[in-house]
């Protein structure tokens, strides 16, 4: 290793170089921006104005604004226009209180063709901020491979040419780790964003974002992980970003009110040391704690989406993957965070692909790495699921797109709509693990059938149609993707809510909008339509202000106070929501409530709305969902909820089910549950404040004030 | 007959928190339940007694993704 260290240090070629005095942070932030250009190696600083604060706020509000002010309606994903965002937020970077690490990565996506915005963990987004930069904008194209260089510390960025082994985004992290580090403490202050050779060859390349991790003495990876922002990177021939920061202290943010900030991570903190092993264990399992549970209730995806359990689900419980997760390790993926829920597979010996046999650490499986990869392809060996994990993480690939292409392949499969010819030999039948890995190594070698399918479900939809006279509406039907990006792993089937909480989003069908599916079918909290819009109107707003704030959503409700059960709505976890609305008061020394707080949300999630329609989209077709995403396609997924299907029938649509065959069954359900959607369609866009069509109202916008001039001008031309 | 979130459900003389939550299957470890209006404190859910026509809310605390 540290030869080949030595050869990158010395191939270093510096293309470009910006020397400034870092901005001093001033109640969460720098006040400056920093834009580069690497098609011409322009680097330079842009201010950040008070409209921006005070519309934008930060993290994903940043990166949309400008996007917006990049591009032009017709720029496509692959032109040198598009560009990545990456910004953090006014309270990210502070230290007592968990998940406070978080960066928005914002760009458009190839797989949607429109906007995307991925979050993710890890230490860049703090450290660019401190460095004196609240979001890192990149545009154009490189010639050759470059690396973008912040040094924080003595006010440098550079564009460089580095001779390092690329494809593998691990080793990538701890080539550039160990470079730019003096000593082994001083690994801790670097953050590393890379992607892998899969990124180059599919459409739903991620970017990595590292962070040190001193114990385990490895560079550690957590993941912007959606819609193929990693694809962006790589065709901008970007091979790393590199961010340096030593002096980092709890006060780096120059917060107005440190001690309420103190005071509050302090309170949160006991809560997770009395209750989080009685709760849901975010410190044993993650996120994978939801193994058990999504499985018992009948919930976890199984066969693309086709089924909610499986006998076999017990292989991949929650307690499985605990036990195969290091325990008592500082798993934070930034400084401070008691959740400290990134849990990992040490010393796991991989069985197959180009580092065969290499002992490594494995980031994960979170949840929906395990329902992904595993139970959606009906494959259940614990092993597959954390090697699958570490190569998806490796090579670039979005581990819920992958699960979710992957199921599709294989459902296409067994209904020979493709054969063993078409897929190189492959015999995709769910449950067939050895298959389902061939096809990760060649999303990342970029070969055989992994190369359609690598470029999503939508167009493979297309491809099966075009090439192999698939029927495309039963294709359509059983796709599992909403504006092109695949749908993320829980099963929306019999909630009504939580179909319109995947379907209504702005970036496609991931759950950071809104998860209600306990509260509507388990919990029945929400019986009415407009109980329903009520929560598809404060949830997706509630849950868009992480996003603005550089801030993980996790410690809202992964963990839960006491007395929470005795208020109005316990679902809303309100004494952490006025932690929150503390936060942002504390650090940027405003004065804003919890109504203040969804008003900074809905100004960027419409703007966000209107950006989708300034590009061709944003209205109501495109939140339509495949049906298989609202009831039962096929014969026999009804008939593995017959007596709940039949009693529904007959209860709720006023059919008897004696006598009827179940295809009639299965076509008076659709009738009536594609009905009721359309239904949840109208009363949403009327609780949002948007015309039938899904356009959000001129007089509407204006109470928002982000009626500038071009918005109106593209509501208006939709209207 | 109770009714659980909104629900009927067959009522059975000596039913307690802990035998309706096993008849429902409602495995999660975290779940708030108020019967008519009362929340009753896990530690009472073995020896709790639920009447017949009771009104029962079990409110699943689980966060999600």
């Amino acid at each position: 290793m540290n030869k080949s260290i030595e050869k990158m240090r010395a191939s270093r070629k510096v293309l470009a170089r910006y020397e400034y005095e870092p901005a001093a942070i001033d109640k969460g932030y720098s006040g400056k921006t920093l834009y580069i250009d690497i098609s011409n190696q322009t680097i330079k600083a842009k201010d950040v104005t008070n409209q921006m604060k005070d519309i934008f706020i930060g993290g994903k509000g940043f990166g949309l604004w400008y996007l917006w002010n990049a591009i032009k309606p017709e720029t496509k994903w692959n032109d040198p226009e598009n560009e990545i965002v990456i910004s953090s937020g006014p309270i990210g970077g502070i230290t007592q209180y968990p998940g406070s690490g978080k960066s928005l990565v914002v760009t458009l996506s190839p797989l949607t063709n429109s906007l995307m915005d991925s979050n993710v963990g890890g230490f860049f987004g703090p450290y660019l901020k401190f460095s004196g930069w609240d979001a890192l904008e990149i545009q154009g194209k490189a010639e050759k491979d470059v690396v973008i260089l912040i040094d924080g510390d003595n006010g440098a960025v550079t564009i460089e040419e580095i001779d390092f082994q690329p494809g593998a985004s691990h080793l990538i992290s701890e080539q550039l780790t160990e470079m730019l580090a003096d000593n082994e403490k001083d690994k801790m202050h670097v953050s590393i964003v890379s992607s892998g050779s899969g990124a180059e060859h599919t459409n739903v390349g991620i970017l990595n974002f590292s962070f040190y991790d001193l114990r385990r003495k490895a560079a550690r990876m957590k993941q912007a992980g959606r819609g193929g922002t990693g694809t962006v990177f790589r065709d901008k021939k970007i091979a790393a970003l590199a961010v340096k920061y030593s002096s980092l202290t709890g006060r780096s943010n120059n917060p107005a009110d440190p001690a309420k900030i103190s005071k509050t991570g302090v309170k949160i903190t006991r809560e997770i040391n009395k209750f989080d092993n009685e709760q849901f264990r975010m410190r044993q399992i993650g996120t994978a704690n939801l193994m058990t549970p999504m499985n018992d209730y009948d919930l976890l995806p199984v066969n693309n989406f086709k089924y909610g359990s499986h006998i076999d689900a017990v292989k991949l419980s929650s307690d499985v993957l605990r036990d195969r997760f290091t325990q008592n390790m500082p798993d934070g993926c930034w400084i401070g965070c008691s959740l400290s829920c990134c849990k990992a597979v040490d010393n796991f010996e991989l069985k197959s692909g180009p580092f065969k046999g290499n002992k490594v650490i494995v980031d994960g499986p979170e949840y929906e790495n395990a329902a992904g990869l595993g139970s959606n392809c009906g494959i259940f060996d614990p092993d597959y699921v954390i090697e699958a994990n570490f190569y998806c993480d490796t090579y670039g690939l979005d581990t819920i797109s992958t699960g979710t292409m992957i199921a599709f392949a294989m459902e296409c499969y067994e209904n020979n709509i493709i054969n063993k010819k078409i897929t190189g030999g492959l015999e995709l039948n769910f449950g067939n693990a050895e298959a389902a890995m061939e096809l990760i190594h060649q999303m990342g070698r970029g070969d055989g059938f992994g190369l359609i399918v690598g470029q999503g479900v939508r167009r493979m939809k297309q491809i099966f149609a075009e090439k192999y006279s698939a029927d495309p509406s039963f294709l359509q039907d059983i796709g599992m993707e909403n504006k092109g990006l695949e749908y993320s792993q829980y099963q929306a089937k019999e909630s009504l809510a939580q179909q319109g909480g995947y379907a209504m989003t702005n970036k496609g069908p991931q759950h950071d909008e809104a998860w209600l599916i306990f509260m509507d079918m388990v919990n029945n909290q929400l019986p009415t339509f407009e109980k329903k819009a009520e929560a598809l109107h404060y949830f997706p707003m509630f849950r868009t202000w992480f996003g603005l704030q550089g801030l993980c959503k996790l410690p809202w409700n992964d963990i839960v106070p006491e007395g929470n059960a005795q208020t109005d709505s316990p679902e809303k976890i309100p004494e952490h929501v006025q932690n929150y609305v503390d936060l942002f008061n504390a650090v940027t020394g405003r004065n804003i409530d919890k109504e203040e707080m969804i008003r900074q949300s809905e100004r960027v999630y419409n703007f966000q709305r209107i950006f989708n329609l300034r590009l061709g989209f944003g209205t109501r077709e495109h939140d339509a969902a495949p049906y298989r995403a609202l009831g039962p396609v096929t014969v026999e997924e009804y008939e593995s909820r017959a007596e709940r299907y039949d009693k529904q029938l007959k209860e709720d649509v006023g059919i008897d089910p004696a006598g009827l065959s179940t295809e009639e069954k299965i076509k008076a359900m659709r009738k009536y549950r594609e009905e009721r959607y359309e239904t949840l369609l109208d009363v949403v866009y009327e609780r949002r404040g948007w015309t039938k069509n899904g356009i959000p109202k001129p007089e509407f916008v204006k109470e928002l004030g982000i009626d500038f001039p071009e918005v109106m001008e593209v509501i208006n031309k939709n209207l | 007959m109770i009714e659980v979130n909104g629900k009927a459900v067959d009522w059975e003389e000596g039913m307690t928190i802990v035998t309706l939550l096993k008849k429902m299957n409602y495995t999660f470890p975290k779940i708030i339940i108020r019967v008519d209006g009362k929340v009753i404190d896990k530690k009472q859910w073995s020896s709790y007694q639920i009447n017949d026509q009771a009104v029962v809310h079990a409110h699943h605390l689980i966060a999600g993704g």
